[in-house]
């Protein structure tokens, strides 16, 4: 009877106990997602990191500049700051996403594409050497290079950390690079400080996942956008921001 | 026997209407996770044109094809199904033997719904479940996951479906008194 009794209420407690711990667990990782960003993965940097965990903030955007690298016309109305991983699967499909999106709105000038350095060390430890050959590519061949760059490394990854290393100077040789004066650059450590300002802006405005996109109205509204969406999601962000 | 109880169940429609409901919101809820901020922007915002409020959160969805792999969709919609399935069977057992409740699985179902909310944060590079294991100061163990995370979202749903067992073993059980052996 009394083994009963403590049997029931054992099972009385096992919902709400259960209830608290899957509240707590859903609870705690949407205030935590929704606001602030995960560790870049660079243990060197926890001060860096706790500034961009207290922040979130769209407005937080670094202006989009002449500097940066942008397929389009930079007056455009609507820009898509897009702030990516080249070994991360899903920005490996945005990235035809949004060239699809380029094809439709970009030759009219209504949208401007700016990519942004987001390597997320913790699950894709090659993609930071990526990125830096990303701008090495632009210091030699300037942006249409750079973009020549992007798009036949989103095209030859596997994603998931599964492009061989030796394959970025081929790349260069296959988008038309002096291999040579790539290797000395990729080996450099000049663009470090510029990737991670990129991946600290990118924490900053509340990404913590890639592709973190911010679309830029014609007033200057800016609209969050995580993950690989569809291109209509896209286009009808578009129609909004051009409102 | 489980063919049993889900018959006995949701051959009445107000069964069928909850788990329904609530599967369609738990998938349209995990789709829309990564861009709550968003939907929640635009549905408020004064700005937005009525016909953008429900074009856009609809042509969200259709992420489950573009931000999802097929492992992760396949099992988020699995979760979304039982999770539906198990609040439906839950509801109808509440109403006949309320003190029994917690032999139902109840603790299986939430943590197999908490374990699934970890697996479907992982369909975007390091989203949800990154941030989550962040929080607990367990980051790098997806380094260590085979299937960087989806293990999670695997585990959501075996734990679903034992809860939906355990709940329909418990529906067709017949309220007797046992003789003890």
């Amino acid at each position: 009877m009394e083994e009963n009794k403590e049997t029931i209420q054992k099972n009385t407690l096992a919902m709400p106990i259960a209830v608290v711990i899957a509240g707590a667990l859903i609870a705690g990782a949407v205030i935590y997602s929704g606001g602030k960003a995960p560790a870049s993965g660079t243990a060197n940097q926890p001060q860096q990191q706790q500034v961009a965990q207290q922040t979130g903030d769209l407005e937080q955007m670094a202006p989009v500049t002449s500097k940066d690298h942008i397929r389009g016309d930079i007056n455009a109305p609507v820009k898509i700051v897009e702030y990516s991983d080249t070994e991360c699967p899903f920005c490996k499909r945005f990235q035809d996403t949004m060239n699809d999106v380029m094809d439709t709105y970009g030759k009219d000038g209504k949208v401007a594409w700016v990519y942004r350095h987001f390597p997320i060390d913790q699950l894709h430890s090659k993609a930071r050497k990526e990125a830096v050959a990303m701008e090495c590519a632009n210091e030699l061949g300037g942006n249409d290079k750079f973009w020549e760059f992007a798009d036949r490394l989103y095209e030859v990854t596997p994603a998931n950390n599964g492009l061989d290393p030796a394959e970025l100077p081929k790349i260069a040789q296959f988008v038309g690079l002096d291999t040579a004066k790539f290797n000395t650059c990729l080996t450099s450590t000049k663009y470090d400080k510029h990737i991670q300002d990129e991946v600290e802006n990118a924490q900053a405005t509340g990404g913590n996942g890639t592709p973190w996109s911010i679309v830029v109205g014609k007033d200057g509204k800016k609209y969050p956008l995580s993950g690989a969406q569809p291109i209509s999601a896209i286009k009808q962000l578009i129609d909004l921001a051009s409102k | 026997m489980i063919l049993d109880a889900l018959q006995k169940v949701f051959r009445k429609p107000a069964y069928v209407v909850i788990a329904l409901v609530v599967s369609a919101s738990v998938f349209v809820l995990a789709v829309w996770l990564p861009n709550i901020r968003l939907v929640a922007g635009v549905v408020s915002s004064s700005d937005v044109p009525f016909v953008s409020k429900i074009q856009l959160p609809l042509s969200l969805l259709g992420s489950i094809g573009t931000n999802f792999t097929p492992l992760s969709a396949t099992y988020t919609i699995a979760i979304a199904i039982l999770f539906g399935m198990y609040i439906a069977m839950i509801t109808y057992f509440l109403k006949r033997r309320i003190r029994e409740v917690g032999q139902t699985g109840v603790a299986t179902g939430f943590l197999g719904i908490a374990s699934g909310v970890l697996g479907v944060g992982c369909a975007a590079c390091g989203s949800f479940l990154l941030t989550t294991l962040t929080l607990v100061g367990a980051g790098g163990i997806l380094t260590l996951l085979p299937l960087g995370g989806s293990e999670f979202g695997i585990i959501g749903a075996i734990l679903l479906a034992v809860a939906v067992y355990m709940i329909a073993k418990k529906i067709i059980d017949p309220q007797v008194c046992k003789v003890e052996n």
